[in-house]
């Protein structure tokens, strides 16, 4: 479904994508992990070319990122992608916020649309809430909206970038129920996130990331909790905060 | 002559507002294209149109233009009786929307950059993503400076008596020169002026109110 071969990019001179080769198969959940900067964002970002790769190849749905024949529209139609900061229209309700592009871009009908539109808030729990602003939403609110408008299109793969790093502790779980049910559906997902529960629960594989580079890919326990690489062990142990002695520390008691 | 002046001043207000609505949009746009040319097309606009008085747009249109055009052309704009009129449309027009661009450039820097992203990474084409995303965001950002701008330009329309349109001012200073009037043909255009510079400013808050969207639904977390 997406493959990365020998994916690199860089900003000005920093090197952010390292050699990246993936392979992602239709129907796999995958959780991107590593410490900020660690260019797990700009990964996910190149799968719907918001981001350019500099060199090498990304293939999604069979279509070649690079040819500058692929209809990059039509290819971002097939792909969902959620923010970390939800980005939903303000201007716009929860229903003509979802039924937007279904209409512009798949040309269904007003009816149509809202009855879809219906049916996904339904699923993600907020009939009640059709006709609110996201102002009028609290965090959890909107980013449940915002899963259901990118959800509208029926897409072939869902893209979340830090889908629940900016929402308050209490509201995560309201967003990981309708991500976790998702997965349980069969939908082909990639997930930049540092929810360990979420990964464990429905992740087929971990992508651990540091500095650009791919450090390790493996089935969740493998990663969290017997990691191979030392840099992944380091983040695993600050993530789990299990304290490390250090003599440096001791001595300067 | 003060009806005819009336109806003139709100012909060239109406116009001058819609076109530099449209113009100053397209400008606006062109200006924050990620396409290098339009860009520096957009900027070009600006600095030509907002660095020169209105005024001397005005004559331009009036006294210059018809000469550059083809002989018979240029012409047939001085023998039409309503050219006054058609010039003095083009060159608050130009200028006006020069402003109008800037204000709406502001509004788009005013919008969050996840905002383009969200319409792109939907399959929004580029002009879907203006349409339907950044524009509705663009205009309510900038009601307020968009609206003041418009009774500005609704007062520029008096600059057009240089080019002899019969518009309301005038028309006010021909009535003093020839019936000697002046005190009531100038309280006369004094109430007009408020009463539509106030009319305006009605129109504007109205819309604001409308599109304002009420927060207090519900509390709300602290982002966006």
């Amino acid at each position: 479904m997406i493959k990365f071969i020998g994916a690199n990019k860089w900003f000005n001179n920093t090197h952010v994508l390292k050699n990246i080769n993936l392979e992602i198969t239709k129907g796999e959940v995958i959780v991107i992990c590593g410490p900020s900067g660690a260019g797990k964002s700009t990964l996910l970002r190149t799968i719907n070319k918001l981001e350019q790769i500099d060199d090498g190849e990304i293939i999604v749905d069979g279509m070649y990122l690079s040819d500058p024949k692929t209809d990059l529209t039509a290819l971002r139609a097939e792909i969902g992608m959620v923010f970390q900061h939800f980005n939903l229209y303000p201007h716009k309700t929860a229903v003509g916020n979802i039924t937007l592009a279904p209409r512009k871009v798949r040309g269904l009908s007003k009816e149509k649309a809202t009855e879809r539109a219906h049916k996904l808030l339904e699923k993600v729990g907020l009939t009640h809430r059709r006709d609110a602003h996201p102002v009028q939403l609290s965090g959890g609110e909107q980013q449940r909206v915002a899963i259901a408008r990118s959800l509208a299109m029926e897409p072939k793969i869902m893209l979340f970038d830090e889908p629940t790093s900016a929402l308050d502790p209490e509201l995560i779980n309201e967003v990981l129920d309708v991500m976790i049910s998702l997965a349980k559906e069969g939908m082909t997902m990639v997930v930049v996130t540092h929810e360990i529960g979420f990964a464990q629960k429905v992740a087929d594989k971990v992508v651990f990331m540091d500095d650009g580079e791919i450090l390790e890919v493996g089935v969740p326990p493998d990663i969290f909790v017997d990691p191979k690489h030392p840099r992944t062990r380091a983040f695993m142990s600050n993530v789990f905060h299990i304290p490390i002695f250090d003599d440096s520390l001791e001595e300067e008691d | 002559m003060l009806v005819t002046g009336i109806k003139v001043t709100l012909i060239l207000a109406a116009a001058t507002t819609i076109f530099s609505l449209v113009l100053g949009t397209i400008v606006a746009i062109l200006r924050i294209s990620t396409i290098t040319v339009f860009r520096a097309l957009g900027t070009l606009y600006v600095e030509i149109f907002r660095n020169v008085p209105g005024l001397f747009w005005i004559l331009f249109f009036y006294f210059i233009f018809p000469e550059l055009l083809p002989e018979e052309w240029g012409q047939a704009l001085n023998g039409y009786i309503y050219y006054p009129v058609v010039a003095g449309i083009a060159g608050l027009t130009v200028d006006n929307a020069s402003y109008v661009s800037d204000i709406l450039r502001s509004g788009r820097l005013s919008i969050p950059h996840g905002q383009r992203e969200a319409a792109i990474s939907s399959g929004l084409s580029r002009v879907q993503q203006y349409v339907h995303v950044l524009l509705p965001q663009m205009f309510r950002a900038t009601l307020p400076p968009l609206g003041t701008r418009m009774v500005h330009n609704f007062k520029n329309t008096s600059l057009c008596m240089a080019i002899s349109a019969p518009e309301l001012t005038w028309a006010t200073q021909n009535i003093e020169s020839i019936t000697f009037r002046g005190i009531e043909a100038t309280t006369i255009a004094t109430l007009f002026y408020v009463g539509l510079a106030g009319i305006m400013g009605a129109i504007i808050i109205t819309l604001e109110k409308v599109l304002r969207i009420d927060v207090s639904a519900k509390k709300n977390s602290k982002i966006q």
